[in-house]
């Protein structure tokens, strides 16, 4: 099986790497990048804990050929803190809202709430709980995240996505 | 694990080329929501796979547009971009609501309403609306392409009509008239990322006197391969509107689908749930109480 070359940008840098033509975009971000934050749940597309985002939209990295990305532009949950290191507002709230218990659905969840809240400046309750509908949490009941989620949105800005870093 | 080459065709055309040569060792991908979890389940329908050939780069068959009376869907939209759509919120808003109840905003994201047709899933969300719209979809193939009915692709569950060489390019339907009211509605066993148990999509449009001019009834997973249920119908064609009519289509079309499918464990529940879900997406597109 020929690996193919792929020309990406995650978290702000440009990537060019070989993948194995099966390689799912998780399995290149884990086990190449070293971009453990990013985690494997069902595997299949049910629980979210892969989520990250690509061209600015949430997706499931288990579903997805590490081979297609070429020119993509993507965001993992190592991506969202400053270059010193401060959290990302999202981060911050989740924290003051103990939004999360074990942590493990966390990277999935803060990065379909950053995918939502980079398009949608004043959300309802109600399309908060859609926009994190595809990520499951089995420990905080989801009220405290989606308590988080709106208090973030209240001082929300976009970060430059597309920034390339040197 | 399965393994495979990884094709990148620079045009449809040679994408059909490149299935054209592989054959069956060869198969599509677009959003991959429906591949990527048969591959990893190994799915034995997948077993001599050795080539998997990406079109989701390709950007020319990502479009949604108004074509005079009709409306032309690029078979890589995604779930999302129909959703979104203002064209098809105003002119087949059912079908954005079908496409909103797609698995999750994720997979919203990722799958294709071209991937979901070549699919064949009997349980497909998006496809009941279509059926009732009486869409059609072009295919292109390495001899040309073609236009047909979206009824005539489907074969069987999960197989479809399309040859080996021939890909799902765009999806089209005539705009619905501007009186004319659309609903969709479907059971799962949750409310997010539930796969349909069932689900139905109605149009019906009422004449000035009160009269039903034209109905449309397309129930989902309850046959191998989607329909509309004439039977169902003719009940309310030319009729004005009653509750007991809108009970006697709904009857109908369990009729049908025990005509269909016969008779099987799941009928108890089926029949009744299916009866229900019919009366009540017409009872809501008539507001008929």
């Amino acid at each position: 099986m020929n690996k193919i070359n792929v020309n990406m940008i995650v978290n702000g840098e440009v990537v060019s790497i070989l993948v194995e033509p099966n390689a799912r975009l998780l399995d290149t971000l884990r086990d190449n990048l070293e971009l453990t934050g990013t985690k494997e749940g069902c595997g299949v597309g049910e629980c979210g804990a892969c989520t990250v985002i690509v061209d600015g939209e949430a997706v499931n990295s288990c579903m997805i050929l590490a081979a297609s990305m070429e020119g993509k532009v993507i965001e993992t949950i190592e991506g969202l803190g400053g270059d010193n290191g401060e959290l990302h507002i999202l981060q911050e709230k989740f924290i003051e809202h103990s939004a999360l218990q074990c942590g493990f659905c966390t990277p999935g969840l803060v990065m379909s709430a950053k995918a939502f809240l980079d398009v949608n400046d004043k959300p309802t309750r109600e399309e908060i709980k859609t926009a994190i509908s595809g990520n499951l949490c089995r420990c905080t009941g989801y009220s405290q995240i989606v308590d988080a989620i709106e208090d973030a949105a209240k001082d929300y800005y976009v970060y430059d996505v597309c920034r390339v870093k040197k | 694990m399965f393994k495979y080459d990884y094709l990148r065709p620079a045009s449809v055309k040679e994408a059909c080329e490149l299935l054209a040569l592989h054959g069956d060792s060869a198969k599509v991908i677009a959003g991959g929501t429906d591949l990527m979890v048969q591959i990893r389940d190994e799915d034995k329908k997948w077993a001599n796979i050795k080539y998997i050939i990406d079109i989701g780069h390709l950007k020319e068959m990502k479009y949604i547009k108004e074509d005079g009376d009709s409306i032309c869907i690029g078979a890589l939209s995604s779930h999302t971009d129909i959703v979104k759509s203002k064209i098809l919120q105003k002119y087949a808003p059912f079908f954005c609501e079908a496409s909103s109840t797609v698995g999750s905003p994720q997979i919203r994201n990722m799958g294709t309403i071209g991937g979901s047709i070549g699919n064949a899933s009997p349980a497909s969300d998006p496809v009941p609306p279509l059926i009732a719209l009486d869409a059609e979809v072009k295919v292109v193939g390495t001899s040309g392409e073609r236009t047909v009915l979206l009824k005539s692709i489907f074969a069987n569950s999960y197989k479809t009509t399309l040859k080996v060489d021939e890909i799902i390019t765009e999806i089209s339907f005539k705009k619905m008239p501007t009186e004319a009211k659309s609903v969709f509605l479907k059971l799962g066993r949750r409310k997010a990322l539930a796969i349909s148990r069932m689900n139905v999509g109605v149009i019906v449009v009422v004449d000035s006197m009160g009269f039903v001019s034209d109905v449309r009834i397309a129930p989902g997973c309850i046959f191998a391969v989607p329909d509309r249920v004439k039977i169902a119908e003719d009940v309310l064609l030319g009729k004005v509107p009653t509750r007991e009519l809108l009970v006697e289509a709904g009857k109908k079309v369990s009729e049908e689908m025990i005509n269909r499918t016969g008779i099987r464990p799941s009928t108890e529940f089926k029949k009744p749930a299916i009866e229900s879900l019919t009366t009540r997406a017409l009872s809501q597109a008539l507001e008929v109480e």
